[in-house]
C-alpha cells in the first residue's frame, strides 16, 4: 500500500467560501511552487501547486472561492466538473480540503454539505479560530469532529499554525485512498475511504457516519458504527445528502429515466449530485448543458417533477437551502456558542470611518491619489533603467551584427518591440503591489461598496469598479480582473468599456504632444497649468466616454437589470508581504506572457512592413515612402486628412496597431530622428514643428492636429494585447472585433470633431 | 432599548443604524432569492444594521456584508 502511494501524485482540491483564508492556506501548503493557468475555454483560474510531505507527492488545486456548488455558468461548471473528475485534461481529485471560517460556521456549512455529497474524502480545515475567540464565539472542535464525521483540523492559515497536522491528515487520507484501490474498491466503509482507517494522529476518528449520524438514521445508511463493509461506495454516496426523502425519490426516478434514454452528450452515467442539480436548477443552465432536449421532453419531465415536489411541500430550489441549513444547524448543535451581543471589533471602528459617506469617500479619493502618484513616480527609475538596458542591447547588436535585414530585425523589431512592453512593467508591478496590498488588508471590498452607488447609475455594480481601476494602468489586467463579476452581461459591459480608460501606454503620446504643442500657460497663480489641464481633460474624456458607453451597452446590446450587489466585507488585517509579493509577481508574469509574446510578433510584422521592399541605395525617407507601410499610409491619407493628418501620421497609426506606445517610436523613425525621442525632448518637439506637408512648406502640426491625435489615441483600441485578452476572456472573436470597431469609429469621429472645431476656433 | 411588537415587518432599508432584526422574507426573482439564501441572507437570520443606505452594510453572524436592494429585491425584516 505504501509503495503504491509513493509512486503516484495525489490531487487535493481546496474548496471554501470567499474570504476564508483559502489562498493563504494554499500558499502555506505549496510555498512558491505555484502555477497559474486557465482551464481551456473558460476563465476559471487554474491555480495549482506541487508539494510533498510524509514521503508522498501532492498536487494542490486552489479553486475559486464559492458560496455554493450550484453551477449557473460555464465557469462555475468547471469547478463542479473538476471535483467530479469530469473535467477534461485535469487530474481526478483524490481528496478535498474544505476550509471554513470559524466565525461563520453555519453559513460556511452550506457549501460543506454540498462538498460532502460529492462522495470524495473530505478534510475540514477550521480556520480563524483565534478571530472567533476574540469575537466571543466558542467552538468545540472535538464535538464538531464527532457530529460531522470527517476529520476536522483547526488551523491558523496566516500564521501557519496547524498546517503540519493538516498535512498529516492529508497524507493519511492519501494512503487510505491507495489502500482502497489496492485492497478492494467499494468493500470498505465510507469513513475508511475518507482516510480514517489507521494512524490518524489527532484523535479525529468520527464515531458516526456522514449526515446519517447526525440525523439519527443509521438504518438508512446500511453501515454499522464499527465500520465494516456493507455497501458499495456509490450506494453510500446516495445517502450522503440532507435533502428530504421525497426529493431523493424524484432524483432516483430521474436518474433511472436518464439511464434508460442515455441521450446525454457525454458518455457514462451522470453522477447523482448532478442529477440533483438538474432538478434544483430552475434557471435551466444545467438542462441546456447536460441534456439533449430538442423535443422539450426533459423540460416537461423536470417541470412535472418540480410540481410534484412543490405539492409535497418541498419546492425547488428553496428545498435545498432549507434542508442544507437545517443539516448545518444539526451538525453544529452544541458546537458553536455565539455571544449574545457582538463586541465592537477594531475592524468595526475602522469601518465607521472608511465606509462613512463623506469621510470614507474622502479617504478613498486620497488613497487613489497616492496609488496613481506612486505608479508614476516610483516606477520612473525602473522604467529609465529598462530603457537604458534595451538601448544598450540594441547598441550591442548594432556593434556585433553585420548591417542588414537581421540586424534591423533584431534592433527595431525584437528589441524595440519587447522594450516597448517591458517599459510598462514597473508601473504595472507598482500598481499590482498596491492592489494586492489593498485587497489583502481588506480595503478593496470597501471601495466596491463606496463606488457601487455610482456604478449602479450606469447599470453596473460595485464589483465592476476594481477591474476599471486596474485599467488605468493597463486594460489587460483590468479585463482579467472582471472574473469576479458573476453576471455575464455586466462582465461583458465592463470588458467592453475598460479599454476606454486611460492606460499608462497613452502617457508617452500625451507627454510628447502636450510638451510640443500645448502652451505652458499658468492660471490661479501657478496652481493650474494648461498642459496639466489638457492631461486631466484627456483622463476625464476616457472616464466620461466609458460611463456613457456602459449605460448605452446596458440599455441596448447587453440589456439587463442593474445586477444584484451582495458582497462580504472581510475583517481588516495586516497584509502579508508574502501574499502581496506572490500576487504581484503572478499578475506581472501573466501580463508579460500575454502582452509580450503578442507584441513581439506584431512588432516584427510592423518592422517587416517598414523594411520591405528594401532598396539599399534609397535614402531613409525614400525607403519609408516606398515600404509596404509607407504605401499603406499614402493609400489611407484621404481617410485621415479630415483629421488633419498627413500620410506619415497615418503610417504611425497603422504601425501602432499592436500597441499605442509604438506610435512614438514609429513617428521617430518616420521623421528620421537618429536617436529615439524622449517625451519632452526639445529637439523632438522642434522636428515635429518643422514637419511639413509633402511638397509644401505648410506645417503638418498645430494645436488642433495635436489635439486630434491625442483624442484619437484616447479612444481607439490600438492594443493587440487588450484585444487578445478580450478574445481569451470571452472565448470568441466577436467581442474583440466589436471592441475594435466601435472604439475605432468613436476615435475617428471624436478626432474629426476635435480637429474641425479646433481649426474653426483657431481660424 | 426600544421594543417593537414582533409582528411588525419593515423593509431592510428602514432599519436604523445599530438595530437588530430578524429577516422575515426575501422577495424577488427566485434566482436572486436563492442566491441570497446560499449567501446566508435568508428568512430567520438575525442581522444588525451597521450602516443604513443603499447599498447598506449589515452584520451577519459576526461578519459584515453589503447589499443593495433596489427594484430587484425586497428584504423584509422584523426588528428585535
Amino acid at each position: 500500500m505504501i509503495a503504491a502511494a509513493k509512486t503516484r501524485t495525489f490531487t487535493v482540491a481546496l474548496v471554501g467560501n470567499p474570504n476564508t483564508g483559502k489562498s493563504t492556506l494554499f500558499s502555506g501548503l505549496v510555498g512558491v511552487h505555484q502555477h497559474v493557468g486557465n482551464y481551456p475555454g473558460v476563465t476559471v483560474e487554474k491555480k495549482t501547486g506541487r508539494t510533498s510531505f510524509a514521503g508522498l507527492r501532492f498536487e494542490v488545486i486552489d479553486l475559486p472561492g464559492l458560496y455554493s456548488l450550484a453551477p449557473r455558468s460555464r465557469d462555475e461548471m468547471v469547478v463542479v466538473d473538476l471535483l467530479l473528475g469530469r473535467q477534461r485534461g485535469a487530474a481526478v481529485v483524490d481528496a478535498v480540503v474544505c476550509i471554513v471560517d470559524a466565525c461563520n460556521l453555519e453559513r460556511n456549512f452550506y457549501l460543506v454539505s454540498q462538498v460532502l455529497e460529492l462522495g470524495l474524502p473530505v478534510v475540514l480545515a477550521l480556520n480563524m479560530l483565534d478571530v472567533a475567540e476574540r469575537r466571543g464565539i466558542r467552538i468545540d472542535a472535538a464535538r464538531l469532529r464527532r457530529q460531522l464525521g470527517v476529520p476536522v483540523v483547526p488551523i491558523q492559515a496566516n500564521r501557519r499554525i496547524g498546517l503540519p497536522q493538516l498535512k498529516a491528515v492529508l497524507a493519511d487520507t492519501a494512503a487510505g485512498a491507495v489502500g482502497d484501490i489496492v485492497e478492494s474498491a467499494g468493500k470498505t466503509h465510507p469513513l475508511q475511504r475518507m482516510g480514517l482507517s489507521s494512524g490518524v494522529p489527532l484523535n479525529i476518528l468520527p464515531d458516526r457516519c456522514l449526515h446519517c449520524g447526525a440525523t439519527g438514521r443509521p438504518e438508512d445508511c446500511g453501515e454499522d458504527a464499527a465500520g465494516t463493509a456493507a455497501m458499495a461506495p456509490d450506494a453510500a454516496r446516495v445517502h450522503s445528502t440532507p435533502l428530504p426523502d421525497e426529493f431523493e425519490a424524484e432524483v432516483a426516478l430521474l436518474e433511472s429515466e436518464l439511464a434508460e434514454e442515455s441521450n446525454r452528450a457525454a458518455g457514462g452515467p451522470l453522477p447523482r449530485c448532478l442529477v440533483r442539480r438538474l432538478l434544483l436548477d430552475t434557471n435551466g443552465y444545467l438542462q441546456r448543458t447536460l441534456l439533449d432536449d430538442s423535443d422539450g421532453r426533459w423540460a416537461s419531465r423536470l417541470a412535472a417533477a418540480r410540481e410534484r415536489l412543490a405539492a409535497a411541500g418541498s419546492p425547488t430550489p428553496a428545498v435545498e437551502t432549507s434542508a442544507r441549513y437545517d443539516w448545518a444547524r444539526r451538525v453544529l448543535e452544541g458546537v458553536v456558542v455565539e455571544p449574545g451581543h457582538y463586541k465592537t471589533t477594531p475592524s468595526d471602528r475602522i469601518d465607521r470611518v472608511l465606509t462613512h459617506r463623506f469621510f470614507g469617500t474622502l479617504i478613498f479619493a486620497a488613497v487613489m491619489l497616492i496609488v496613481f502618484q506612486s505608479v508614476f513616480v516610483w516606477a520612473r527609475p525602473a522604467m529609465e533603467w529598462i530603457e537604458t538596458l534595451t538601448g544598450a542591447a540594441g547598441g550591442w547588436v548594432e556593434a556585433h551584427v553585420v548591417e542588414g535585414a537581421l540586424r534591423s530585425l533584431m534592433v527595431d523589431g525584437v528589441i524595440g518591440g519587447v522594450g516597448a512592453v517591458l517599459m510598462f512593467l514597473p508601473q504595472i508591478l507598482v500598481l499590482f503591489a498596491f492592489l494586492a496590498l489593498l485587497e489583502d488588508c481588506g480595503y478593496m471590498a470597501r471601495t466596491a461598496y463606496l463606488m457601487d452607488r455610482m456604478m449602479a447609475r450606469v447599470g453596473l455594480s460595485g464589483k465592476s469598479f476594481i477591474p476599471l481601476l486596474s485599467s488605468f494602468a493597463c486594460a489587460v489586467p483590468g479585463i482579467m480582473a472582471t472574473r469576479v463579476i458573476e453576471n455575464e452581461r455586466d462582465r461583458l459591459t465592463t470588458i467592453l468599456v475598460a479599454p476606454l480608460l486611460t492606460c499608462s501606454a497613452r502617457l508617452p503620446i500625451y507627454a510628447m504632444l502636450i510638451a510640443a504643442f500645448i502652451p505652458a500657460h499658468s492660471y490661479l497663480g501657478g496652481l493650474l497649468n494648461l498642459q496639466g489641464l489638457t492631461l486631466a481633460g484627456l483622463y476625464l474624456l476616457g472616464i466620461v466616454t466609458a460611463m456613457i458607453f456602459a449605460t448605452v451597452f446596458k440599455r441596448t446590446l447587453l440589456r439587463g437589470e442593474t445586477p444584484l450587489f451582495v458582497m462580504e466585507l472581510p475583517g481588516y488585517k495586516w497584509p502579508s508581504p508574502r501574499t502581496v509579493f506572490m500576487r504581484m509577481a503572478e499578475r506581472g508574469w501573466m501580463f508579460l506572457r500575454c502582452a509580450g509574446t503578442l507584441i513581439l510578433l506584431v512588432s516584427i510584422l510592423v518592422w517587416a512592413a517598414l523594411y520591405f521592399p528594401h532598396d539599399p541605395n534609397a535614402t531613409h525617407q525614400e525607403q519609408q515612402r516606398n515600404s509596404y507601410l509607407g504605401q499603406a499610409g499614402q493609400v489611407i491619407e484621404p481617410v485621415v486628412r479630415p483629421l488633419g493628418w498627413d500620410w506619415r501620421i497615418g503610417c504611425a497609426v497603422i504601425a501602432s496597431l499592436p500597441a499605442r506606445e509604438l506610435v512614438v517610436a514609429t513617428m521617430g523613425v518616420m521623421y528620421h530622428l537618429e536617436d529615439k525621442p524622449g517625451p519632452g525632448d526639445r529637439r523632438w518637439s522642434e522636428k515635429l514643428r518643422q514637419a511639413t506637408w509633402d511638397g509644401t512648406d505648410r506645417p503638418v502640426y498645430n494645436v488642433p492636429v495635436a489635439l486630434s491625435i491625442m483624442v484619437f489615441f484616447a479612444l481607439c483600441a490600438q492594443c493587440a494585447a487588450t484585444l487578445a485578452v478580450i478574445r481569451r476572456e470571452t472565448n470568441s472573436w466577436r467581442w474583440p472585433a466589436f471592441t475594435f470597431s466601435y472604439m475605432t469609429a468613436l476615435a475617428y469621429a471624436a478626432a474629426f470633431v476635435t480637429y474641425q472645431v479646433g481649426t474653426w476656433v483657431a481660424g | 432599548m426600544k421594543h417593537t411588537p414582533p409582528a411588525e415587518v419593515i423593509p431592510l432599508w428602514n432599519l436604523s443604524e445599530g438595530s437588530c432584526a430578524r429577516i422575515a422574507r426575501v422577495l424577488g426573482p427566485s434566482d436572486h432569492v436563492h442566491r441570497l439564501d446560499e449567501f446566508g441572507l435568508r428568512g430567520g437570520t438575525k442581522i444588525e444594521m451597521f450602516r443604513p443606505g443603499n447599498p447598506c452594510i449589515v452584520r451577519l453572524s459576526g461578519n459584515k456584508v453589503c447589499l443593495r436592494t433596489d427594484g430587484l429585491l425586497e428584504v423584509l425584516v422584523e426588528p428585535m
